[in-house]
């Protein structure tokens, strides 16, 4: 098969990705090995919420924060993608979303605050609407809503851990529980199934209905569990507002996440509704090179490899998840061009014990150009036309500085640029 | 120090343990249209992979609600980690119908080709008794066949018997082959195109015919699947390697394609990874799903692209086991080739017959539920019909929405002046 661009991935750096080449008039096919972190990770898109991992300091203002540690550190994926690349690519996703009715908000200069299932604060930049009245900025009190037999929210936690040093402690904020209509008991549900109930407005009132009756405080907000909807969230969300007379703000929880899979469901299908083709089910592998350009890769599909031949490629693989690396006993490699990508002498070596610390597995990945293509050791592009975008960069650990969202959205801009050049 | 000798760890692990390559992360349950549907299907996670993982082949299957999985396989296009869900859930499915025993509804289901056979035969009468309330009410009382599901309009002229015609008599109504006849291929053409829509096939063979190819009916069983999806993956592998062994004999070079998404996919796929048929990856290698084989041909600079304008707006909906070929939408991309021809996705996932599932008593109101997304969007766009490459997607798209529906195929063959 033959296509002008073939981007390979299915996360947010993929989306971005392919959604800059179809903006500057170009045919990109989207492969997809399978969902990808957008369903497990995502609910924001988080710019720089802390310096550096061991700060507990929020970064107040991210792109300034992202300007500092493209200074300090110019081997970073972010100094790789540029500056410009964060905040054209920001500002495309933000579009993107309202063109395909998706209600967003944020700034690049400004963190929320917002709480987290748990009840700690997390810095964010770009937020869904139903989330934005979470912000800590703000000084309503807020009680946390949680429903009987749902067991991946506790709003007791999340309560007793904010009142530790917000706002005046627990005279702001409380916690309920309400039970679910028609729920049995000693069924086992998820936020999915909560979230598939909400767009029934029968069920959304009886539930809205129930927390009115249990919040007593009529100036607190609530903090509900994501689960306003899994399409049609942005009604969802205004209706149950209304119903229940309070400002309603969403806290994303374990995965699979209703707030990301909002956001992959509607970009996902606006692309395909704009005339861009997905392949399904067919991982990528084997770049084939010739003359220092890649000429094809494969995807397994059913019954044989099938090639795919393209101008250029965006390998926007969220690290092992998505097929972008292979790990042996001790040599990780990568797929399509069998590099040795790290070598351990035990497994041991690519974690670390605490949970908490940095991971080391979480850097290993392709050392890139300056144009984000993905190189031999000594710097040299292993092919002219290919560019890399999102986990599979080395170096690349988004979760202690909290910037996964920004790096995705850079590094998918920017790749997409180079490959239109290519 | 550890030698080297087991490389990749994580292949170790998916070759000796399939199973453990599932990270438990629950994509497959957000996509699967039963458990969007139903409370009662505890969904593809638990019952592939997590009951697997305690499934023991010396001990009865005890799973629940093992057999509302109506085998789309959309899990498994969702899964990050390639694990083959669906294939757990079909093993255990029909071993607990092994223990159980099976229903005469299901085992006259699993044998379409015998039932459509006796159907073709007998076709006036079967259609008259398949559209006659009474007898309808009868079958689903005896049977278990929803009476408001309307069955497949049996044809006398088999594809088969009018393939042999039109082979003694040259006919190319359409003119010669205008690139040269250099490609032969075997046309796996099904029991649907066989005993109910012999049209199809034969649009198929003046497309191919049209650009110069030579097209070969071999002697063929059905795929099968009918059988896989009633739990009598005996039959279905008895059926496979009788295909397999005629297929294989087909000289070298020439390709198979298949007009059916799910027969093709049986061929390429769940012949050589569910059934086991020794022989069938390279048979499978040959096989294409017909929109498949003609995008390939005009990569190739072969097909001919003089086509008539068709004037005409269409919906295109993706089956979901097109979705498992891994091969994108090559109708998509043909009928744009048409000048006039304006076609949109409608993308509103499965259309909930899944073969023979929506089609017994107890699944037909759940069927209709599950599609009922995408009759709703059929019926706002207001289109001329919906293309569709599976025989059962278009049953249920013109029953659920009261569209007309069209294999991509008859768009492309009256693009060709082909009546």
């Amino acid at each position: 098969m033959r296509f002008d661009i073939a981007v390979v991935g299915s996360g947010l750096s993929a989306l971005i990705a392919t959604r800059t080449l179809q903006r500057a008039g170009r045919k990109p096919v989207l492969i997809w090995p399978g969902l990808s972190s957008l369903y497990f990770l995502y609910a924001t898109v988080d710019v720089l919420g802390y310096a550096n991992p061991t700060t507990a300091e929020a970064v107040e203002d991210p792109v300034s924060g992202v300007r500092q540690l493209i200074a300090d550190h110019p081997e970073h994926p972010y100094a790789r993608a540029g500056l410009p690349a964060l905040q054209n690519g920001s500002s495309l996703l933000l579009d993107w979303l309202r063109e395909a009715g998706f209600n967003w908000q944020g700034t690049l200069d400004r963190n929320l605050l917002l709480p987290t299932a748990t009840g700690t604060p997390k810095p964010s930049c770009l937020v869904p609407t139903s989330m934005a009245a979470g912000d800590l900025h703000r000084n309503e009190p807020i009680v946390f809503c949680g429903f009987d037999g749902y067991q991946d929210f506790i709003p007791e936690l999340a309560a007793a851990n904010l009142s530790h040093g917000w706002n005046g402690g627990s005279r702001n904020v409380g916690a309920v529980r309400v039970p679910l209509p028609g729920v049995k008991p000693d069924r086992l549900f998820t936020s999915i199934d909560i979230a598939r109930s909400m767009e029934d407005a029968t069920f959304r009132r009886d539930v809205a209905e129930r927390l009115r009756h249990a919040v007593k405080d009529d100036r607190a907000r609530l903090g509900l569990p994501a689960v306003l909807g899994l399409t049609h969230d942005t009604d969802v969300h205004v209706e149950f507002e209304k119903e229940t007379g309070h400002p309603v703000f969403e806290i994303p929880t374990v995965p699979p996440s209703v707030l990301g899979l909002r956001l992959f469901d509607r970009l996902r299908r606006h692309l395909q509704e704009t005339g861009i083709e997905m392949i399904w089910a067919a991982p990528a592998h084997e770049a084939e090179v010739a003359n220092g350009r890649c000429l094809r890769i494969h995807l397994k599909s059913a019954g044989r490899e099938q090639p795919v031949e393209a101008k250029a490629y965006i390998l926007a693989l969220e690290d092992a998840v998505d097929g972008a690396w292979r790990a042996g006993a001790h040599t990780v490699r990568d797929p399509f061009f069998h590099q040795v990508l790290a070598q351990h002498a035990t497994p041991g070596e690519r974690t670390d014990e605490s949970l908490f610390a940095p991971q080391p597995f979480a850097a290993i990945g392709y050392p890139v150009s300056d144009r984000l293509q993905p190189t031999h050791q000594d710097g040299h592009p292993l092919a002219s036309n290919v560019f890399l975008a999102g986990g599979g960069i080395a170096g690349y650990d988004p979760t202690g500085i909290k910037a996964r969202g920004g790096m995705a959205i850079a590094t998918g801009y920017r790749a997409a640029q180079e490959a239109m050049a290519a | 120090m550890i030698t080297e000798d087991r490389e990749t760890f994580s292949d170790t692990v998916e070759e000796e343990h399939p199973v453990e390559a599932c990270t438990k992360c629950t994509a497959c349950n957000t996509v699967c249209p039963v458990a969007r549907t139903t409370e009662i299907f505890r969904g593809p996670k638990f019952l592939g992979p997590e009951s697997e993982r305690y499934r023991d082949q010396h001990e009865a299957t005890v799973t629940a609600g093992l057999d509302l999985c109506s085998g789309c396989k959309l899990c498994e296009v969702t899964c990050p980690s390639q694990v083959s869900i669906q294939e757990y859930i079909r093993r255990a499915q029909n071993k607990g119908a092994r223990e159980k025993g099976r229903t005469l509804r299901d085992w006259l289901l699993g044998h379409t080709r015998l039932l459509s056979r006796f159907g073709s035969l007998t076709a006036p009468l079967a259609n008259f008794g398949n559209r006659n309330p009474l007898f309808r009410l009868l079958m689903e009382r005896v049977v278990g066949i929803h009476r408001r599901r309307p069955l497949t309009k049996y044809q006398w002229l088999t594809f088969e018997s009018w393939f042999k015609r039109h082979r003694k008599n040259p006919p190319l109504p359409l003119g010669e082959g205008r690139l040269g006849a250099r490609r032969s291929v075997a046309y796996f053409y099904g029991c649907w195109v066989d005993f109910n829509e012999r049209r199809l096939g034969q649009q198929v063979v003046a497309v191919l015919e049209r650009n110069g190819i030579e097209v070969i009916v071999p002697r063929q069983q059905c795929c099968g699947i009918p059988a896989v999806v009633n739990s009598n993956t005996d039959l279905a592998r008895k059926y496979g390697v009788e295909n397999v062994r005629r297929l294989s004999q087909l000289p070298a070079g020439v390709d198979i394609i298949a007009s059916s998404t799910s027969c093709g996919l049986m061929l390429k796929h769940d012949y050589a990874h569910l059934l086991e048929i020794p022989g069938a990856e390279q048979v499978g290698s040959r096989v294409y799903d017909v929109c498949e084989y003609l995008w390939m041909l005009h990569e190739a600079g072969e097909l001919d692209i003089e086509f008539q304008p068709v004037d005409t707006r269409v919906l295109y909906h993706a089956p979901c086991h097109l979705k498992s070929h891994g091969i994108g939408y090559p109708a998509m991309r043909l009928l744009r080739l048409i000048p006039g021809v304006r076609v949109e996705e409608v993308d509103e996932g499965c259309c909930g017959i899944s073969g023979t599932y929506g089609v017994k008593v107890e699944k037909y109101d759940l069927s209709m539920k599950i599609g009922s997304r995408l009759f709703e969007a059929v019926k706002a766009a207001g289109s001329d019909s919906v293309l569709a490459d599976c025989e059962t997607c278009r049953m249920q798209v013109e029953h659920g929405a009261g569209s007309r529906s069209a294999h991509p195929i008859d768009i492309l063959a009256r693009a060709y002046g082909y009546r």
